[in-house]
């Protein structure tokens, strides 16, 4: 983390504890940590969202890099993430900013902030179905419906013990890599 | 005859039913029987943000899952191999997070982890397990159009991973493309995400990338644009009248799955392939 800077816009202070526990993190998933950044925005320059949206991921870099890391959990730039993963691909550090929003955003989650758009359908379509979601009937160009049996594709497999497979992803739910 | 394990995730067997039939279809005549996986579920990638133990926990039991048939894996969503290839990765390289996961898997499901197999996703059991020479053999039908290649984001992003093919300038569709006859070529546009994942969140944004992928490859006069991801079959096929209306532009670009135009070029019929399926598929066919 670089010394101590105060963000003056908000009077922000950087947090140290918070900063190390993403440095261990990003280490279980064998990632380089933000302190050796130089902001270089290969990152951004190839952004996905950014082409459309506010994300740059080079000034996430830096804020993470001076430890202000709660203003990154409680942003909404962090869910315009794409996951191309071009970020990661390019960067000359062999950091990934993808991974750190996806750590960051990990903790936004467990801190109890609702999730945002369809996330809540999608976690509780494989929670209860082990699928984010059922088999759709579609339309073909003459306005047929459609579905797996018509077509004659085989039923989809399910977790045999749903029950089991419940209880194991809900437990996890509750769980961090920090805690690894 | 090889085995494999078919893992299909969850956006291919729930609506892009196009890609599964023409798997389904084609892969015995190459010699390869597809055994469906009992038991599977989602592999975890769409919970990255939600909870990455979740995720990797989700990825590994399906690699268990497939292990336990002695079976390599065909996994064609490349989320899907992203996330079942970087989990393997990760549990062979740290002890912790590998006992971690071994043990959940155990102690609630009763599988056992080892994460020895093989995960092919179509574009290398295509060029690399097959081969062209193979292919080439098959051919029937010889395709007649200028086709653009769309990869898809994960399906060459990130090198260190293991990905089917390399990542700043993939040209593995392209062999197989001109292998079945097509003409191709590169097209500045190429890496261009299709802007799947933006529906969870930004659904007007998603659309826009979808027809401006869409737009540039039409402004370049391809006859047909061929992928090898669900998300690309969703954004570019199904949603692409809706993604035309977004960006103000008609778009009228017929998307096939690869295995689709593999499938045609060797004489299958159409609705066993699943191409009345496509919505887009209209001009080229008729």
């Amino acid at each position: 983390m670089t010394d101590s800077v105060t963000d003056l816009f908000n009077m922000t202070k950087p947090e140290k504890e918070k900063y190390e526990d993403l440095v261990k993190e990003l280490g279980v998933l064998g990632i380089e940590p933000p302190n050796i950044c130089y902001q270089c925005s290969k990152c951004t320059s190839g952004c996905e969202a950014m082409k459309l949206l506010e994300l740059e991921p080079h000034s996430i870099m830096a804020s993470a890099k001076a430890g202000f890391i709660d203003e990154i959990m409680q942003s909404d730039l962090i869910w315009e993430c794409i996951g191309c993963y071009k970020c990661k691909e390019r960067c000359p550090q062999k950091m990934s900013p993808v991974e750190l929003m996806y750590i960051i955003k990990n903790w936004s989650v467990s801190s109890g902030k609702q999730l945002p758009g369809d996330y809540p359908k999608i976690l509780q379509g494989i929670l209860s179905t082990g699928y984010i979601q059922n088999p759709l009937d579609v339309r073909d160009k003459k306005n047929n419906t459609w579905n797996r049996n018509s077509l004659g594709l085989p039923g989809l497999k399910r977790p045999i013990d749903q029950k089991k497979f419940t209880e194991a992803i809900s437990k996890l739910a509750t769980e961090g890599l920090g805690e690894i | 005859m090889k085995k494999l394990g078919l893992y299909l995730g969850c956006t291919i067997p729930t609506e892009q039913y196009g890609y599964e039939m023409s798997i389904r279809e084609i892969m015995p005549e190459f010699d390869i029987e597809l055994v469906d996986l009992e038991n599977a579920s989602c592999c975890g990638a769409p919970l990255k943000s939600v909870n990455l133990i979740m995720q990797m926990y989700l990825s590994a039991r399906n690699i268990a899952i497939c292990e336990s048939k002695g079976l390599d894996m065909y996994a064609p969503c490349p989320q899907c191999h992203l996330s079942l290839t970087e989990t393997k990765n990760r549990l062979r390289d740290s002890e912790k997070l590998r006992e971690k996961i071994v043990k959940e898997l155990m102690e609630y499901e009763g599988l056992e982890y080892k994460g020895d197999l093989n995960i092919y996703h179509t574009v290398d059991l295509f060029y690399d397990k097959i081969g062209l020479d193979v292919i080439k053999k098959k051919v029937k039908k010889p395709l007649e159009w200028n086709i653009a290649c769309h990869y898809g984001c994960q399906t060459v992003r990130y090198s260190d991973a293991g990905r089917p093919d390399i990542a700043e300038h993939p040209s593995k569709m392209e062999e197989i493309i001109k292998v079945l006859g097509g003409e191709t070529r590169d097209y500045s546009e190429k890496l261009n995400c299709c802007g799947a994942p933006l529906m969870i969140t930004h659904k007007e944004s998603a659309l826009t990338k979808t027809g401006e992928k869409l737009k540039a490859i039409q402004d370049r006069n391809f006859d047909a644009t061929a992928i090898v991801c669900p998300f690309g079959g969703r954004m570019l096929d199904s949603k692409q009248e809706k993604a035309g209306s977004t960006i103000g532009e008609k778009l009228d670009m017929p998307v096939f799955y690869l295995t689709q135009l593999i499938g045609l070029a060797m004489g299958k019929e159409k609705n066993k392939l699943g191409i009345n399926l496509n919505l887009s598929s209209a001009k080229v066919l008729s």
